[in-house]
């Protein structure tokens, strides 16, 4: 899966939890998902599950600590999908 | 299951040195904390004396680790919750099941003596939505607590609920991540309320009788990953909210 499609479709999950909408339209890969688009940080984790259904990967509880921007949610993806 | 390798050396000798230091001075701060409740705040608690033969029961009966899972709707439960189940000359003799806390920073950091009080009082304080690499070096403290035979109190909402009863869509996952990492961890749910606590504040009003209810569980779930943390998670708010329930139907 080409990155571009991956962001895409990590933006779109975001999208459902991120209070700031006009950040969420002009999201790079450094943009911090709970600073920049001010997702509550208790939502962090369906962001996760939500990725998770989203690409039918598993994702440990360890992975996630590295994820705070939307690069790194594309990273660990990538990874996971090998 | 959390090893002594997975925390670094420099978080282990924190750890036991703020326990030491804790301990030694906890002849004075436990009285002091207990006087203040017990005479100062004339808190009561009508089945104290059951509720602690029950908590000494359930600490003694097994070696297995044990998380104490509570709602919160007070700045002062964890003190209230830990002179509820153990009173306070019992910790003197029993000082590691007196339960770490894990306080928010913003509300206890502001000052140099107040960080000093909590590092004393057994808190380890955290950053809620902060860095998630500091979120999870403190969880990983308190699996490592856990592992050594002591206890942590951790509020299943994370913060104080707003609603003033237990908020199943504000669920601590950092509670079931705990759990879900430490083999054989037992939680036990505490729920407590002041009988005058209508809504969240800062502290309970001088006077109030508390209600205090104990339940051993031991979650279990078919998931595995982030998913199965969350699940643990919201089977012990489910079950405090379950226990709330039950508090509001003996007081109609």
């Amino acid at each position: 899966m080409e990155t571009s499609e991956i962001q895409s479709k990590v933006v779109e999950v975001i999208g459902r939890y991120a209070k700031d909408k006009e950040a969420l339209a002009k999201a790079t890969e450094a943009t911090n998902i709970l600073e920049d688009l001010k997702v509550n940080s208790a939502r962090l984790v369906d962001v996760i599950l939500d990725l998770e259904d989203e690409f039918d990967i598993e994702v440990e509880d360890e992975d996630a600590d590295a994820v705070n921007t939307v690069g790194d949610a594309i990273s660990l993806i990538k990874s996971k999908l090998g | 299951m959390t090893t002594d390798l997975d925390v670094p050396l420099r978080t282990r000798l924190g750890h036991s040195v703020q326990g030491g230091v804790g301990r030694a001075l906890s002849i004075f701060w436990i009285p002091a904390t207990a006087f203040v409740m017990h005479v100062v705040m004339r808190y009561r608690i009508p089945n104290a004396s059951k509720v602690r033969k029950r908590f000494r029961k359930i600490v003694e009966e097994s070696d297995e680790p044990l998380l104490i899972c509570a709602n919160h709707l007070t700045m002062v439960d964890s003190a209230v919750l830990a002179w509820a189940v153990g009173g306070s000359w019992w910790y003197l003799f029993h000082y590691r099941w007196l339960p770490w806390n894990l306080p928010e920073l913003a509300n206890y950091g502001s000052t140099w003596f107040n960080r000093a009080g909590v590092w004393i009082l057994k808190c380890i304080p955290i950053r809620r939505g902060g860095r998630r690499e500091d979120v999870a070096a403190t969880l990983k403290r308190v699996k490592y607590l856990l592992s050594r035979g002591e206890t942590a109190l951790i509020f299943a909402e994370g913060g104080r609920s707003r609603t003033g009863r237990v908020q199943l869509d504000s669920v601590a996952h950092g509670m079931g991540r705990i759990v879900n990492s430490v083999k054989n961890c037992r939680t036990l749910c505490v729920y407590l309320r002041g009988d005058r606590q209508l809504a969240f504040s800062t502290v309970p009003a001088r006077g109030d009788s508390f209600y205090v209810d104990l339940e051993l569980f031991r979650p279990e779930s078919k998931h595995s990953g982030m998913r199965r943390s969350r699940d643990l998670a919201h089977q012990i708010a489910q079950r405090l909210a379950s226990m709330e329930e039950k508090y509001f139907a003996r007081r109609k």
